[in-house]
C-alpha cells in the first residue's frame, strides 16, 4: 500500500498534473486562437471593454449574486466554488507536495480555515447533488457528467477530512489516503477534457460573447454560392 | 428579482386565471405556421448543409466551440426567463434551448462527438429534433436576459439567433417576417410596410398640419434634404400608427434647430433579419447605409425602435465600412443631448399621471440606453415611478424577436410571452406606460387590452410632444413668417441654411 501511494502521489500525480496543464493549455489555446481569427474577420472590430471587464468582475467576484434567486443554489454554489479553489492550493499538507513537484511554495490557510472551508465544501457538494436530483429545473438539465463530478469531488474532500480529523487505525488511514490522492490524480487528469474546462476558460467567456456579435462583412454572397453552387 | 419557477399547478393556476377563453399551451401551440412545405425527409440534410455553409464563413464556429467547452448546466439561467418562468416547462430553460443546437454542433461539427457519436449511436440529427428547434427558438424572444445571469456567459440570445438563421435557410421561419422582409427588399416602396411615397408624403403633411394647429409652430418634416446632419429611419409602422411620436421628433428638431431629414427611398429602419436569418440583416442594413450615403448625411439616426437601433449600432459598421461607417444614434440619445443643452422646454405641468418607463431589451440590454430617458422624464413628469427589474435586468415585453410580428401567436404573447411583464406593470400602478420601441408598444397595448391592465402605451416623444413648450419668440416668428427654418428657432443660434 505505501508504495502505491507513493506512486500515486509522485509519478502518477505528476502525470495527470501535466495532462491537465497540457489539456488545458491546448483548449486555452484553440479557444484563444479562434477569438482571434474571428477577431480578424470581423467587419467592426470596436469591442465593448468596458462592459468586458465589468460583466467579468461581477463574476469574477459574485457579491452581488451571493443571494440571488434561486437563493440558496445561489449561495451554495458560490461557497462551493470558494472550498474547490482554495483548499487544494493552499492546504499546508498539499504545499509540501507542490513543493516536491513543481519546486515552489506559498503561506498556507490557517488550519482552521482549512478544516471548516473543507466542511462546507463537502455540505455544499451534499446539497447540490441533493438539489440536481430533486429540484426539477436542474434536474431535467443534468447529464450524466454533471452528477458524476460532485459524487468524484467530494472524494478527496471526504477523505482528506477524515485522515486530518479523525483518530482512525494506520491500515485505514492509509486506504483513505491513496483513494485521497487517486481521485485527486483522476480530477485532474479528467479537468481538461469535461466541462471542467470552465475554470481556465470561463473568464473569457465575456470576451467571447462580444466578439460572437462581430460577424465578418458582406458573408451573404458567400452563403449563398456555398449553398447554391450552381446559383 | 423574486419570482420563482412556477410549479405543475401554479401554472396550470396560471394559465387558468387568464382571461381569455383560448388559451394555448406551450405544448398544444399549433407551430405549423412557420413551417414551410418541404420534403420532411430531405430536411436533416438540408439543415446540415446550411448549419456547414454558415459556419464556413462567420465567425459562429468560435462560439460554439466555447460554449460546447463550458457549459455547466447549472440552470441558473431558468429564473431570468420569462418564458420558463410562465410555463414552468423545462424545455423553456434557455440551456436546454441552446442544448438543442450544441448537441447538434457537436455531434455532426467536433471530432469528438462524431466519435461518441458513432460508438454510442445516438445524437443523430432528425426531423423531430429540427421540429423542436423550430418550435424552441421561435419559443424564446431573444431578449438576453439570461445570458447575464450565466455565470460562464452562455448567450442563449445568440444560440436562438444562429438556430433560426439555420432554420430559415431551410425554408423554417414564420411567414410573416418573411412577407414583411420581401415588400422592404423586393417591393416598390423599399419598405415593410409597403407604404407608397406619396402616402408618406400625405402623412408627413398631415402631422405638419397637426402640430401647427396645436402647437402654433410651423414645424417641418425635411424629406430628402442632402447634406443634413441627420437621416432619419424610423420603423415604418410610426408613419401609421405612432403620429404622437413623429410630433415629438420633430418638435425636439424644431427646437435644436439641427438639419435632418426623411429619405424617401428608404425611409423604413425595421431589420428583421435581426431576427432571422444574417444575410437578410446585411442587405438592409446596407440599404439604410446607402440611403444616407444618397443623401450625404453625417449621421444615421433612428427612431423609437429597440432593433432597428440595435441592428444599425452594431451592424452597420460590420456590414458599411467599419471604423469608416456613418456614426449611428438612436433618437432618445439625441433627444437627451438636447435636454442636457438646455434647448428643451418641457412643461411639469402637463404630465400629471403616474408615468413608467419600459426598457426595450435592444436598447437596455448592454446598457446602450437607460439612464438617458429616465433623466429626461423624471424633469418634467411629476409622477414619474419605476418598474422593477429595469435597465439592463429589464424582463422583456414578451414580443420581443420579431414575435410581435407574428399575430397568429397573439395568445401566446399574451399568455406566456408577457405574463412576467404584465404581472410587473399592474404592480407598478403606471396610468402612462413609455415604451419608446414600435415592436413592444404594439405587444404592451395588446397586453394592455388583453389582460386588462389599467394604463396606456405610449411612445417616448408622445410625451416630450405633449409636454414641450415652444417660446414667445418662435410663434411671434411664425405669425409674421409661417415657415420654419429650424435654425432660427434658437436666438443666438446661427442658421446654417440647412434643413430647409
Ligand atoms: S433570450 Fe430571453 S426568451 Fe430566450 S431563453 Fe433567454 S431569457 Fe428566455
Amino acid at each position: 500500500m505505501e508504495s502505491l501511494l507513493h506512486f500515486a502521489r509522485g509519478p502518477l500525480f505528476r502525470l495527470c498534473f501535466m495532462i491537465m496543464l497540457l489539456g488545458l493549455a491546448r483548449i486555452l489555446f484553440l479557444d484563444l486562437w479562434e477569438a482571434y481569427r474571428a477577431y480578424r474577420k470581423a467587419g467592426d472590430k470596436k469591442m465593448p471593454w468596458r462592459l468586458i471587464v465589468r460583466r467579468g468582475l461581477e463574476w469574477a467576484f459574485p457579491m452581488k449574486r451571493i443571494w440571488r434567486n434561486p437563493q440558496l443554489y445561489s449561495f451554495v454554489s458560490i461557497l462551493f466554488h470558494i472550498g474547490l479553489i482554495l483548499v487544494p492550493v493552499f492546504l499546508f499538507a498539499h504545499i509540501d507536495l507542490w513543493k516536491s513537484a513543481i519546486g515552489i511554495s506559498w503561506p498556507a490557510l490557517p488550519f482552521r480555515w482549512a478544516l471548516w472551508l473543507t466542511i462546507s465544501t463537502i455540505v455544499c457538494a451534499a446539497v447540490l447533488l441533493i438539489e440536481r436530483l430533486s429540484v426539477k429545473a436542474i434536474h431535467s438539465l443534468s447529464r450524466g457528467q454533471d452528477y458524476f463530478w460532485l459524487i468524484l469531488l467530494l472524494f478527496p474532500f471526504v477523505t482528506g477530512f477524515v485522515c486530518a480529523n479523525l483518530k482512525i487505525g494506520a491500515g485505514l488511514y492509509q486506504f483513505l489516503m491513496l483513494v485521497h490522492v487517486l481521485s485527486g490524480d483522476v480530477i485532474f487528469l479528467l479537468i481538461p477534457f469535461t466541462k471542467m474546462a470552465h475554470c481556465v476558460l470561463a473568464p473569457f467567456s465575456q470576451i467571447i460573447d462580444a466578439l460572437a456579435w462581430k460577424f465578418p462583412p458582406a458573408t451573404d454572397q458567400d452563403i449563398l454560392e456555398t449553398l447554391n453552387p450552381n446559383h | 428579482m423574486k419570482t420563482k419557477v412556477i410549479t405543475e399547478q401554479g401554472r396550470d393556476k396560471a394559465l387558468a386565471t387568464i382571461k381569455k377563453p383560448e388559451v394555448i399551451e406551450r405544448q398544444k401551440l399549433n407551430v405549423r405556421y412557420h413551417i414551410e412545405d418541404l420534403d420532411v425527409n430531405d430536411r436533416p440534410r438540408r439543415f446540415l448543409e446550411a448549419f456547414a455553409a454558415i459556419l464556413k464563413h462567420s465567425n459562429y464556429r468560435m462560439v460554439l466551440d466555447h460554449f460546447t467547452r463550458v457549459t455547466a448546466r447549472c440552470s441558473r439561467c431558468a429564473v431570468a426567463c420569462h418564458i420558463y418562468q410562465a410555463t414552468g416547462d423545462p424545455k423553456d430553460i434557455p440551456c436546454y434551448r441552446s442544448g438543442l443546437l450544441l448537441d447538434v454542433y457537436r455531434r455532426h461539427f467536433t471530432l469528438g462527438g462524431m466519435i461518441r457519436g458513432r460508438i454510442t449511436g445516438g445524437g443523430y440529427i432528425t426531423d423531430e429534433k429540427i421540429e423542436e428547434m423550430a418550435d424552441s427558438f421561435y419559443n424564446c424572444t431573444a431578449c438576453r436576459r439570461c445570458a447575464l445571469e450565466c455565470p460562464l456567459g452562455l448567450d442563449h440570445g445568440l444560440v436562438t439567433h444562429l438556430g433560426r438563421y439555420i432554420l430559415s435557410e431551410i425554408g423554417i421561419v414564420p411567414r410573416a417576417l418573411v412577407v414583411s422582409v420581401r415588400a422592404q427588399l423586393e417591393g416598390p416602396y423599399h419598405n415593410t410596410s409597403a407604404v407608397p411615397v406619396p402616402a408618406l408624403k400625405d402623412t408627413i403633411e398631415f402631422l405638419e398640419d397637426d402640430m401647427y394647429e396645436e402647437k402654433s409652430v410651423k414645424i417641418k418634416f425635411p424629406a430628402d434634404v442632402e447634406g443634413s446632419d441627420y437621416v432619419f429611419f424610423a420603423p415604418v409602422s410610426d408613419y401609421l400608427m405612432e403620429a404622437d411620436t413623429l410630433m415629438g421628433i420633430a418638435s425636439v428638431f424644431a427646437a435644436t434647430g439641427d438639419s435632418w431629414t426623411i429619405g424617401t427611398e428608404n425611409f423604413d429602419a425595421i431589420n428583421y433579419g435581426l431576427f432571422y436569418n444574417d444575410r437578410i440583416m446585411e442587405r438592409v442594413i446596407k440599404r439604410v447605409d446607402s440611403e444616407a450615403r444618397r443623401l450625404n448625411g453625417k449621421q444615421v439616426l433612428i427612431g423609437e425602435c429597440g432593433h432597428a437601433s440595435r441592428t444599425a449600432k452594431n451592424f452597420l459598421p460590420t456590414f458599411c465600412g467599419g471604423s469608416d461607417s456613418l456614426p449611428v444614434l438612436n433618437i432618445l440619445e439625441y433627444t437627451h443631448k438636447a435636454w442636457r443643452e438646455g434647448k428643451l422646454k418641457l412643461d411639469p405641468d402637463v404630465v400629471t399621471e403616474k408615468v413608467a418607463y419600459h426598457d426595450p431589451c435592444n436598447l437596455a440590454r448592454n446598457r446602450w440606453i437607460v439612464d438617458q430617458p429616465r433623466e429626461v422624464l423624471k424633469s418634467f413628469c411629476r409622477n414619474y415611478v419605476e418598474m422593477t427589474p429595469k435597465g439592463e435586468d429589464n424582463i422583456c415585453c414578451g414580443g420581443g424577436g420579431g414575435a410581435v410580428s407574428i399575430d397568429e401567436i397573439r395568445s401566446y404573447r399574451m399568455t406566456i410571452g408577457g405574463k412576467l411583464k404584465a404581472e410587473q406593470i399592474r404592480k407598478c400602478g403606471c396610468e402612462i406606460l413609455v415604451a419608446p420601441c414600435a415592436n413592444c408598444k404594439k405587444q404592451l397595448r395588446e397586453l394592455v387590452e388583453d389582460q386588462g391592465l389599467n394604463c396606456r402605451v405610449v411612445g417616448f416623444h408622445d410625451l416630450i410632444y405633449k409636454a414641450i413648450d415652444f417660446d414667445g419668440s418662435l410663434k411671434v416668428q411664425h405669425e409674421e413668417d409661417t415657415t420654419l427654418d429650424p435654425g432660427k428657432y434658437n436666438p443666438g443660434r446661427p442658421s446654417d441654411g440647412k434643413g430647409k
